[in-house]
């Protein structure tokens, strides 16, 4: 096939998950509002945020265990918005394990196969790759309550995979482990996708694990898609303020606009004038904004470049192992951390005047 | 016992554990001891014998009445289990749980005298509506479709045992995580396969023990039978309208005690099955357990 002939191809699949003016209400609460998003065939895409901010109702209602109150939920293009679980191309990973425990993990595994009038000798021979797929190979005879939780939480991803459903849902997967547990197997996670190549859509409220595993990640809260890119760039560049001050250890610096200049505004903050690019937002004079700049980007000490630096006095620093967080108070109720990963020469005292510098550019502009 | 109990008291309590027993059995073992007594209740010299157990058999009124209850108890757990299954899954899913359960469990806690008599009138009631709209409507298919007979002691049993069928079963799927469903159904199994292949057999021990419990109480139910029976005996109220008139039969003695046999047959098997598999199930779990996989 000519690079055209690919071209056309792919523009013309449509994604994976496309979910449209997606609502669900419980009475008088309003779980999920009004979201539109698109998950491509293949793509490992997080849904991450707060607790309670709706991304596990909108993984929920993609799997069809929610009926949309309003709007549309499309897999592969086809509108499955009435269609009970059993009936969609979707299989899930649940959060409690949710292995059927008077199973073995071999059953547990072939059980959709079963489900699928699928002959004995394939359900065994399914299963069993399965489960080597997963690390389990020795472990098929056993009941659930004979496994570790990263041994159950890998049987439900067999039992998940062997169905050969184009799109894994997976809720909170990882949070029952241990913090080691839960490192290795995000790794596993992201190489297990790469290799079977289907959509995984991972719900989680950690961002190290989402940052790991994630080639797009949406961030869900209060039941609104707040913003939603590649995982890099939702990191190093967010939109929104709410983003800034979930994904990363960003400041988030409240202030008013000084002045407008072509693409440069200047924001007072804390009685001082910092300088930051305007980014195509609408901004007037006078209006209060939010700046949010990543705490690994900021400097302590030194003179400090002219709008790009803040005076504060020195408060605490707070040893994290990898990295130092140093914070300073720029003002009553407004600091600032600095976190760096080598040692400091020579650490200021408490109340000592210093000053937070960083690199233009670096510092960014929210008006939400 | 722990440590540092004094074994005094760690053998007073059991033996006020033995004594409450006792006190439970007594008057059950006593019956049982009296049945094998070849001399009958009150006399001054004990033989052993199985006689009276032989002699059950051609004693016609306590068969017929042993079979009338048989027919009651078993119909009476055929509808009340799956009921009280249905309601039990329905109280589960229910978000207010207050109002279903106090209405599921209210009969337990009125007295049965009242709960039958005021069934009594009621099917009074209802018999006398049915025949006024029979005769308006020129038939007679209507009349005593609510006369007292098997019907109305099965209605009887059935709102009886129900709240007791229900508590047992709810207890049992008190255990049971409805995300297995939801796991089940994201396998592809249908509402029906997941209760049947994933939720039924974890609450399958609920279930019989109800089926059991349902069983029993019909066996030892008397004020609501007697009141809605009609024209036929159980065993109960044979027995019972013995005592009262002539004093009970040595058959009599010897069909409660085979009544009761099995009952604790019955009871003590579930329990000891129960023991007997979670221990195996332990023992299982403590040598298959690995130490060398951590994940």
């Amino acid at each position: 096939m000519n690079a055209l002939g690919t071209l056309k191809m792919t523009e013309t699949k449509p994604a994976a998950v496309e979910v449209r003016g997606l609502a669900k209400h419980y009475g008088s609460v309003v779980a999920l509002k009004d979201v539109n998003l698109s998950i491509a065939a293949g793509e490992y895409f997080v849904l991450l945020g707060p607790s309670g901010g709706g991304k596990t109702t909108l993984l929920r209602t993609i799997g069809g265990f929610h009926r949309p109150t309003h709007g549309q939920v499309l897999l592969n293009g086809v509108d499955v918005g009435h269609l009970p679980p059993d009936k969609r191309t979707t299989s899930m990973v649940f959060q409690s394990y949710a292995l059927f425990p008077h199973m073995t993990v071999l059953q547990n595994v072939g059980y959709g196969l079963k489900i699928a009038r699928m002959g004995r000798d394939a359900i065994r021979e399914k299963s069993a790759a399965a489960l080597e797929m997963v690390g389990l190979t020795g472990f098929a005879d056993r009941k659930p309550h004979e496994l570790s939780g990263g041994q159950q939480q890998r049987v439900q991803l067999a039992r998940a995979m062997v169905l050969n459903r184009d799109i894994l849902l997976l809720d909170e997967p990882l949070a029952a482990l241990d913090a080691q547990l839960r490192k290795d197997m995000c790794l596993e996670l992201k190489h297990l996708q790469e290799k079977v190549g289907i959509t995984f859509i991972h719900v989680t409220h950690n961002q190290e694990e989402a940052m790991t595993v994630a080639d797009r990640i949406a961030l869900i809260a209060d039941g609104e898609l707040v913003e939603h890119g590649r995982a890099r760039d939702v990191y190093r560049a967010p939109h929104r303020a709410f983003t800034a001050s979930f994904v990363g250890e960003n400041n988030i610096l409240r202030g008013t606009i000084r002045e407008v200049d072509g693409d440069d505004v200047t924001v007072d903050v804390a009685g001082h004038p910092v300088r930051t690019g305007r980014r195509g937002l609408a901004v007037a004079r006078g209006a209060a904004v939010t700046l949010s700049i990543r705490s690994e980007l900021v400097r302590m000490g030194g003179p400090g470049e002219a709008l790009h630096s803040l005076p504060g006095r020195y408060s605490e620093s707070v040893y994290l192992g990898l990295t130092t967080s140093h914070i300073v108070a720029l003002a009553p109720g407004t600091d600032m951390v600095s976190r760096v990963v080598e040692d400091l020469p020579q650490v200021p005292e408490p109340g000592a005047p210093v000053v937070m510098s960083w690199s233009p550019g670096d510092l960014r502009l929210h008006v939400d | 016992m722990d440590d540092y109990a004094n074994p005094w008291l760690h053998r007073l309590k059991w033996a006020y554990l033995l004594l409450v027993a006792a006190t439970l059995m007594g008057p059950v073992f006593y019956v049982m001891y009296i049945s094998f007594n070849a001399n009958g209740f009150g006399a001054n010299q004990y033989e052993f014998t199985l006689e009276w157990y032989g002699l059950i058999f051609s004693d016609q009124l306590l068969m017929g009445a042993l079979g009338w209850t048989l027919r009651l108890a078993v119909i009476c757990t055929l509808i009340t289990v799956p009921m009280a299954l249905l309601a039990a899954k329905y109280y589960k899913a229910a978000r207010n749980k207050v109002l279903p359960v106090f209405l599921f469990l209210a009969p337990l806690f009125v007295a049965p005298d009242i709960l039958g008599s005021a069934l009594l009138v009621f099917f009074k009631n209802v018999n006398g509506a049915l025949r006024s709209l029979g005769d308006a409507l020129g038939t007679d298919a209507l009349d005593g479709l609510f006369q007292l007979g098997f019907g109305t002691a099965l209605i009887g049993l059935i709102i009886y045992t129900m709240p007791y069928a229900f508590v047992v079963i709810l207890i049992t799927m008190g255990r049971y995580k409805p995300e297995q469903t939801e796991a089940a159904r994201a396998c592809g199994a249908n509402g029906w396969r997941a209760f049947w292949d994933i939720e039924f057999p974890q609450i399958r021990a609920g279930v019989f023990s109800a089926c059991s419990f349902t069983m029993i109480l019909c066996f030892n139910e008397y004020t609501r039978t007697s009141l809605l029976k009609g024209g036929f005996d159980t065993f109960t109220t044979v027995l019972i309208s013995q005592m009262l008139n002539t004093g009970m039969s040595e058959q009599s003695y010897a069909m409660s005690s085979l009544v009761s046999f099995v009952a604790i047959a019955l009871i003590g098997g579930i329990i000891l099955y129960t023991l007997v598999r979670s221990d195996s199930l332990a023992r299982e779990a403590r040598a298959k357990a690995e130490p060398v996989m951590s994940t």
